[in-house]
């Protein structure tokens, strides 16, 4: 009996430790040499998206026999976690959804990433049609390493019936905006403006755009990177006033609140003004608000920015490095006119693909939306992923003391000085 | 004495959750340990070796104080709520005036221990919402509108909301252990100070605290060594924010190594915390020692 038992747990710890190698061990490819198989990642488990693409594999897989594609998908900060796992060794799928500048660059680090100016300059015809100004994200060193697909941008939705009644229009610079917002609060709106700034990153976006309307661009270029990066200039003490100021006309409830739920409240007509990103418009719509519309962030008197520039980044395809020719032509496919037409017509989302939005896929006010993307001077990505997160933190906490008055903008400052030349070392 | 001869067959039985404890245990510990003397993020794949750097930073690391301070807090009014009202409350709950209400009472207050904490923190998001959450709408209609606050977004209150929702979610659990440890007391004791005429707080302090002291230890180092762990609460209900008012040390060793990509010093943090919590388990076996008396 004893020694059956030995042997018994013998047999059990081999299967345990057996357990663990067995499943890092890939299945053999069956490698029917004609039939060539394509990994392809997405973040986008979730309806409409999954069924989308699901469709459109079957289409590319009947137009091309020869080629079979594995589709794999997670969730949005899985995705993030997974990607990181995937790109640090030699099991990064051939083609793979990705964010713009500080996340893509990351990946791009690793060294993983195919390049794709000659596949593009091969092609005009395909590569024509993707808006110019949305591949800046996925540019690193002056080479192109993703395609950009889904655009997105940032503005100030308003309740056009709460400016009808209050006889407002829309203000074209920052002094007529805060006359606005004053007005709105005199007409008994608590609060004229409102954000979740328990949100970092909602905080985060509106600094983005104030230190892009009020810093010079050749400094915030230099400051965003952290090789050279110092944050000296006065510009950005300006913009935390702005920031300040902007806060106090959403009263004390932002700061307890997310933004989720500023966002009902500007559905729901409590409050008149949010900013919001355009991915966001058919969940307003959905709520039940049509009767909005949207400005850009207004020119800031005396700031040394471009007034016309959009905050907003899109999101794209990447291929690994070692990806099949044949998952460029399944790149191609992806971000035709044609495919792109349909996923905004399923979806809502706009497209970086000039001729794929129109009034017969999408409702007017995110058509307005589109014009403002695609008429942008240049894109500004997403505070957050456009400098460094150690810094971006200090920022996006220091908002939130900022709104509470537990802290100046000269400290925080003071701060993201300290820690841009901790990054610099 | 007799010499024992060696067995195998132990060994055999223990080897698989030795196995287990080195893989997920020890061997994370140690490389934790290691990890903590080098800059590397989650990225790259060559990590540099910075010798204490790391360790000096915890100096500078103005956030460290403020959350050390947040577990302290959260320590003290931990033991005061859940060791002392919850010891108060098993008192009352077995006294026998509450004889038929008790079972009742003792689900009552145990439904919180069986909700998860995410979904507790999610729901004392809306009790706490300053516009429409019941808190604040509570206050209004007793007619104390000048109490309302807003109570996650004031750094001044956060971290009390945090720690008042927590201890709404585990008093229930140590009232419970209290109550399994009144029992055990014998009833003659009481009888013996009925006859004696002791009323009923005069029992409560000269019979129940004595009877019950170690739960009393127990309960106390659980308490204190649960709230230097504390993730869940403040992390879902405020994030640590505004700025860093309520960030307790796992949120903020969590922050650094997973959202600002800073694996090495996320260890060192995280070797505070093991320090923290290894000097409490110290004290308690130490302590649990000298209380075998009964």
């Amino acid at each position: 009996m004893k020694r059956f038992l030995a042997i018994f747990m013998t047999v059990l710890l081999l299967a345990l430790t057996a357990c663990s190698s067995s499943a890092g061990n890939e299945e053999k490819k069956s490698s029917d040499k004609d039939v060539v198989e394509i990994n392809f990642f997405h973040r986008w488990p979730n309806e409409p998206r999954k069924s989308f693409y699901d469709q459109k594999i079957k289409e590319f897989e009947e137009a091309n026999p020869g080629v079979k594609i594995n589709v794999n998908s997670v969730l949005n900060d899985s995705y993030k976690e997974k990607i990181r796992v995937l790109v640090s060794n030699d099991d990064l799928p051939d083609i793979f959804s990705s964010w713009s500048d500080s996340f893509a660059e990351n990946l791009v680090s690793s060294g993983r990433i195919m390049e794709l100016d000659n596949i593009l300059a091969e092609d005009s015809e395909w590569a024509g049609k993707v808006i110019e100004s949305q591949f800046a994200g996925f540019t690193f060193d002056e080479k192109k390493y993703g395609v950009p697909f889904t655009v997105d941008g940032k503005a100030f939705f308003y309740n056009k019936e709460a400016f009808k009644k209050n006889n407002l229009e829309v203000p074209k610079t920052y002094k007529e905006f805060i006359a606005v917002l004053d007005k709105l609060q005199d007409a008994g709106y608590e609060t004229p403006l409102v954000e979740g700034l328990t949100n970092a990153w909602a905080i985060s976006h509106y600094m983005g755009t104030i230190f892009q309307r009020v810093v010079d661009p050749a400094v915030t270029a230099k400051d965003y990177n952290v090789e050279t990066g110092e944050f000296t200039d006065p510009g950005y003490i300006k913009g935390l006033e702005i920031f300040k100021e902007l806060t106090d006309y959403m009263g004390d409830l932002s700061t307890a609140i997310d933004h989720e739920a500023a966002r009902n409240m500007f559905a729901s007509g409590e409050a008149p003004i949010v900013y919001m990103q355009f991915a966001e418009v058919k969940m307003v719509e959905d709520e039940g608000m049509k009767d909005f519309g949207f400005f850009d962030f207004p020119e800031i008197e005396g700031g040394k920015g471009d007034s016309k520039a959009l905050t907003g980044a899109p999101e794209g395809w990447m291929l690994s490095k070692n990806a099949p020719k044949e998952a460029v032509d399944f790149l191609k496919f992806l971000t035709s006119e044609e495919t792109a037409y349909d996923f905004t017509k399923t979806d809502g989302q706009l497209n970086a693909v000039q001729g794929a939005v129109d009034e017969g896929n999408t409702s007017p006010a995110r058509l307005e939306a589109y014009e403002l993307v695609t008429n942008a001077s240049a894109t500004t990505p997403w505070f957050d992923n456009a400098v460094n997160i150690n810094i971006a933190d200090i920022f996006m906490r220091g908002g939130q003391t900022l709104a509470n008055e537990q802290t100046t903008p000269e400290d925080i400052m003071k701060e993201v000085q300290a820690e841009a030349k901790r990054l610099k070392k | 004495m007799q010499r024992r001869k060696f067995n195998i067959i132990p060994v055999l039985f223990l080897l698989p959750s030795i196995a287990l404890l080195l893989v997920f245990v020890y061997i994370p510990l140690i490389q934790n340990f290691y990890n903590s003397f080098f800059d590397f993020s989650v990225f790259s794949q060559t990590k540099t070796f910075v010798g204490l750097e790391n360790f000096k930073n915890l100096l500078a690391d103005k956030v460290v104080s403020v959350a050390l301070l947040n577990n302290v807090k959260y320590a003290i009014i931990s033991v005061v709520l859940q060791v002392g009202l919850a010891l108060v409350l098993a008192y009352i709950l077995e006294d026998k005036l509450f004889h038929r209400v008790a079972p009742f009472l003792r689900v009552v207050y145990f439904m919180p221990v069986m909700i998860s904490i995410s979904v507790v923190a999610l729901l004392f998001g809306f009790v706490y919402n300053p516009q429409m959450g019941l808190l604040n709408s509570f206050l209004e209609l007793i007619g104390l509108e000048n109490l309302k606050e807003v109570w996650l977004g004031n750094p001044e209150t956060a971290i009390y909301s945090v720690i008042a929702m927590s201890q709404w979610h585990s008093i229930g659990f140590v009232t419970l252990l209290f109550i399994v440890a009144i029992q055990k007391i014998p009833k003659e004791l009481y009888e013996a100070a009925d006859i004696d005429g002791a009323g009923k707080i005069r029992k409560f302090f000269s019979i129940t605290v004595p009877q019950v002291r170690e739960a009393i230890f127990v309960n106390t180092l659980i308490t204190i060594t649960g709230s230097m762990l504390v993730f869940n609460e403040p992390y879902i209900l405020t994030n640590g924010g505004p700025g860093f008012s309520s960030t307790v040390m796992s949120v903020h060793m969590y922050q650094t190594g997973f959202v600002k990509d800073n694996m090495g010093y996320a260890s060192t943090l995280a070797i505070i915390i093991f320090l923290l919590t290894a000097v409490l388990a110290l004290i308690q076996i130490k302590l649990s020692r000298t209380g075998k008396d009964d």
